[in-house]
């Protein structure tokens, strides 16, 4: 057993803070950061109105709220209403399809006192069921826990390219993945897995939405259609590049002030901020999301349980995919599905569930039992 | 510490456990370790990506930042040429021949409409609107090259007052204001001044016309193309940050245009609106020149038209109507007008056998109403039927005897005459300063080989000898011609051009004319002096000048020769039908001794030059006297 030392003790005091709120200091410090890199991006795309960023600093702090929140359940809280969660946002999906709003698609649920999207909640709760599901499963799995995890993953996917909302979809299906990835699936089965999906591909063609399959085709040469799709990309890229080394500086950049960058506060804040803080700026808001995602990994690694593990393992890697999405797209590395950029979006429920995955990270780590060697 | 749910699970593991006995049983080391080593991986997988994606970034900032620069800088920055004001055109003596004036062109941004119908219920309201106008605006919609929508060009200032008041219905409206050009004088001017309109493709293609961005309009014709570059100036411009929508966030910098340079034309006003005057009802030219410098001082072409037609683009229908008119307005007649020179060919005829010693001033031929050439069955006439009797050239000239030119021209002939009336200016465009001049006819044996495919006859010779058959003259070449006559040899190219001046830095520049001399060597000044001496006979000899019946005026001593030039057949000139009359011709010169001015006019279908166009060269001499004696007086 390991003894904890009087200096450790002081130490734990000293961050008092985070031992009163079970706040992880590390996590909480760069997810703020880039949290306040978003606003002052905000502030300055709409040129100096606060209206916007005092609307977002409210759903910041909903999200710190929920974080701090979930912060304090135990672990084994969240393993026994994982199963009860999951269907329910099941059943909120195909609500959706009947009853959704939203301009061009029906992603939105009305509930007159709250407007929210059950797709943004899934992001949440299907890593929560995997990891329930292996929880009690001797790891690796055998291959039968595989297609029941996976049948756990595709269900809400296929409910939410139903509405449609590609991005979204392909978002959980990633965190699916990598929740399977996590629990152990053999390596020459996972590449399998991925030539066989790939096999698929024409078949998920044919059922996408036109809309779908010009983003598509406009990710291979977003030159061939300067006003349509492809100008997202064009003056994304256009935003980053004449940002340069330092940038144009803190209010100075015309691309997202001017309206050139369609949706410069929510998919394309990157390129907004890049475009104001140039290549240096991008570079830290990088390594800030890759110490995120390393830091959510560390704790996974030191958690006590299958279920710590798969959880908090699959929502730091999910929230380093989603960067990875929308970065992905800002720059033309990947094509432009409407995802945003975590904690930096302009946006209410995605800025809240992605604030409750780091709450139930620091869960996972302020309750894990003291390791026996 | 466990809870319901984790006994539940373990119980639930269990029961599978003892179902598929051969399940391993869970090893949380085993596991540990196995989770450990694939977050590893992952970490590993995600810094790749991390590292990928900062090398693109590294690309696309810092690489490739210059091309994204000035892509970014074209998106923001929009360039607004503001139009200069066109230089003015004057006449020698300071009088307004074309000016600008202030017009409005009521515009409509297309980004503002956002229901047509509407927009087109609101327009009704203010503005009449036929179909056809309707049908024009709705095909700027349609042009997605367009962002502002001309909804009406060079409105009235009672629409525009109209449009103020009721501005706020159609939000949508603009009124851009906009400089116009204006023409005083429209149908006098209009073959010497020409016009402007919109710039066309064909302009565009010019390598002489300057055409700057978005200029709009351009000179087309006469001395608004001809010095087209001297009167554009210089369009300024704005620097334009301009938003998505190609709304104007603010002006960044401006560039004032730079005004054209004014024109002053030789041409005397006065005079050239008293010479349209007096080809009025008539089709021809008048030709003022000084011989001793080249300016033109009128320069006439009946019928003119209105060039301020074409300045705010001119309908179809007028158009068609200008183009299909029997008296053919749209020809600039001075200098594209190529007519049968007739009788006023003969002074140089002459000239060239005198030099050629192939007759001199005793010479004399007998006129007994016609000449037969040998193989010839019809005898040439003289316009004389019982003849002139014994005649020398300057009696030939001074009565324009036919017959004696006929035996010049056959003794002279057609090679010698060819080669040598060139040197007169014939066959050759002057290159005064306007474009489209004709260069006229020399008939020789080679021409006609090329151009009929048959051999020179002896017959047409004689026809050139009095200015008929195949010999074409414009009025320009006469005029230069006869200058060549009246100055002794040497005269100057004929210009319009008297000088320009920028109104800004006040700076007056002439044309130098001194530079175009255009000089004749004749062998000898007696030979001159022997065709002046018959001219001034032609005016003056009150028993046998052609044009004696013109009055002296005031001691100013005028010289010519009259010409009366057949058109199709020998017998048209006794027709009564308008199109089949001769064309009467008219050269002078005034004074006598040391010329100020030479005349040269041509009616078309005018019947005799003694009858029609020598009274009319004397009106515009007589009144080109009275003009200088008031300015004299003053």
């Amino acid at each position: 057993m390991r003894v904890i030392t009087p200096g450790e003790q002081k130490q734990r005091l000293i961050s008092g803070f985070s031992a009163l709120f079970r706040v992880d200091t590390k996590l909480f410090v760069l997810v703020m950061t880039v949290t306040v890199i978003g606003l002052i991006t905000i502030y300055s795309n709409t040129g100096g109105d606060s209206n916007l960023v005092i609307k977002q600093i409210v759903r910041i702090l909903i999200g710190l709220t929920a974080m701090v929140f979930l912060a304090q359940i135990n672990p084994d809280t969240f393993r026994l209403f994982a199963p009860i969660l999951y269907t329910l946002t099941l059943f909120l999906l195909i609500l959706v399809i009947f009853f959704g709003v939203g301009k061009s698609a029906g992603r939105w649920l009305d509930l007159y006192f709250l407007r929210f999207q059950p797709s943004e909640l899934m992001k949440i709760f299907v890593p929560l069921m995997l990891a329930w599901y292996y929880s009690d499963k001797p790891l690796p799995p055998r291959f039968i826990y595989l297609v029941i995890g996976s049948i756990f993953v595709v269900i809400p996917m296929l409910l939410i390219i139903k509405q449609p909302d590609l991005g979204t979809a392909l978002l959980i299906g990633m965190s699916g993945a990598v929740a399977i990835l996590l629990v152990g699936m053999s390596w020459r089965f996972f590449i399998g897995a991925t030539i066989s999906l790939a096999a698929l591909i024409p078949l998920l063609w044919i059922n996408l939405h036109d809309y779908q399959k010009q983003r598509v085709l406009t990710f291979f040469s977003p030159e061939s259609d300067p006003l349509g799709s492809g100008y997202h990309l064009m003056q994304s890229k256009i935003a980053l590049g004449s940002g340069g080394i330092f940038g144009k500086g803190f209010l100075g950049g015309t691309q997202s002030k001017l309206e050139f960058l369609p949706e410069h506060s929510t998919d394309f804040i990157f390129s907004a901020f890049g475009e104001e803080f140039g290549f240096l700026g991008t570079l830290i808001l990088m390594i800030l999301y890759l110490f995120i995602a390393l830091s959510g990994l560390g704790i996974s690694i030191k958690a006590t349980d299958n279920f710590g593990r798969v959880l908090t393992g699959t929502l730091s890697l999910t929230i380093f995919l989603y960067v990875i999405v929308n970065v992905g797209m800002v720059i033309g590395l990947l094509p432009v599905v409407g995802a945003p950029l975590p904690f930096m979006s302009y946006g209410g429920t995605s800025m809240v569930t992605l604030f409750a995955s780091i709450g139930i990270i620091m869960s996972i780590k302020s309750h894990q039992r003291i390791l026996r060697k | 510490m466990k809870t319901k749910a984790r006994i539940d699970s373990i119980r639930k593991r269990q029961k599978i456990e003892e179902k598929y006995s051969w399940d391993r049983v869970s090893d949380s080391e085993e596991e540990r370790h196995s989770h450990k080593i694939r977050a590893i991986i992952a970490a590993i997988s995600i810094t790749a990506v991390f590292v990928l994606f900062v090398f693109k970034l590294y690309e696309l900032q810092v690489t490739n930042h210059e091309y994204y620069l000035v892509k970014a800088e074209n998106n923001r920055i929009k360039i607004r040429p503001i139009q200069a004001p066109r230089g003015l055109i004057y006449d020698r003596n300071g009088k307004e021949i074309a000016k600008n004036f202030n017009t409005f062109d009521l515009i409509a941004k297309k980004e503002r409409v956002k229901n047509k119908k509407v927009f087109f219920d609101n327009l009704e309201k203010v503005l009449s609107i036929d179909e056809k106008e309707r049908e024009i605006i709705e095909a700027q919609f349609s042009d997605r090259k367009l962002k502002d929508i001309t909804i009406k060009e060079n409105i009235s200032l009672e629409e525009f007052s109209k449009i103020s008041v009721d501005q706020h219905v159609i939000p949508e409206l603009e009124l851009m204001p906009k400089l116009k050009r204006k023409y005083l004088h429209p149908l006098e001017t209009s073959h010497v001044v020409g016009y402007v309109s919109k710039v066309s493709e064909k302009d565009l293609d010019s390598k002489v016309v300057k055409i700057y961005e978005g200029m709009t309009d351009v000179g087309k014709i006469g001395i608004e193309r001809f010095y087209q570059n001297l009167l554009v100036g210089e369009p300024g411009f704005e620097r334009l940050e301009t938003d998505v929508q190609g709304e104007i966030i603010r002006t960044l910098k401006t560039n004032k245009p730079k005004r054209g340079l004014d024109i002053y034309l030789t041409i005397d006003l006065d005079l050239q609106i008293y010479a349209y005057e007096l080809m009025k009802e008539k089709e021809g030219a008048i030709v003022v020149m000084n011989p001793k410098n080249g300016d033109i001082l009128t320069f006439v072409s009946a019928p003119g038209y209105d060039t301020n037609l074409f300045t705010k683009s001119i309908s179809t229908k007028d158009y068609q109507e200008l183009l299909t008119r029997e008296e053919r307005p749209l020809i600039n007649r001075v200098i594209a007008g190529q007519y049968p020179p007739g009788s006023t060919l003969k002074p140089f005829v002459g000239l060239i056998a005198l030099d050629e010693d192939i007759i001199d001033d005793k010479t004399s031929f007998n006129c007994s109403g016609s000449y037969k050439l040998k193989n010839n069955k019809r005898p040439f006439g003289c316009w004389k039927k019982e003849g002139h009797g014994g005649t020398d050239l300057s009696y030939g000239l001074t009565q324009s005897c036919d017959v004696f030119f006929y035996r010049v021209a056959e003794l002279t002939g057609i090679d010698i005459i060819s080669d040598e009336i060139d040197k007169y200016g014939f066959g050759e465009r002057t290159y005064i300063d306007l474009l489209g001049e004709a260069s006229g006819l020399i008939p020789d044996r080679a021409w006609k080989r090329r151009v009929k495919g048959l051999p020179w006859y002896p017959g047409e010779t004689l026809n050139v000898g009095i200015g008929q058959g195949f010999f074409l003259a414009t009025p320009i070449q006469l005029a230069l011609a006869t200058s060549i006559i009246a100055n002794d040899g040497q005269t100057f190219t004929p210009h319009l051009l008297l000088g320009y001046k920028d109104i800004k830095t006040n700076e007056y520049k002439k044309y130098e004319y001194e530079q175009n001399k255009y000089e004749v060597t004749i062998e000898d000044e007696e030979h001159l002096k022997i065709v002046q001496h018959a001219m001034w006979r032609v005016v003056n000899d009150a028993n046998a000048g052609t044009a004696a019946g013109l009055r002296k005026i005031n001691n100013m001593v005028i010289a010519g020769k009259t010409g009366t030039a057949q058109v199709y057949s020998l017998d048209a000139g006794k027709s009564q039908k308008k199109s089949l009359q001769d064309h009467a011709l008219f050269i002078s010169y005034a004074p006598y001794k040391n010329p100020e001015i030479v005349v040269v006019v041509i009616v078309e279908h005018g019947g005799g030059g003694s009858s029609t166009a020598a009274p009319i060269a004397h009106k515009i001499i007589k009144k080109y006297v009275s003009n200088k004696e008031t300015v004299a007086q003053k």
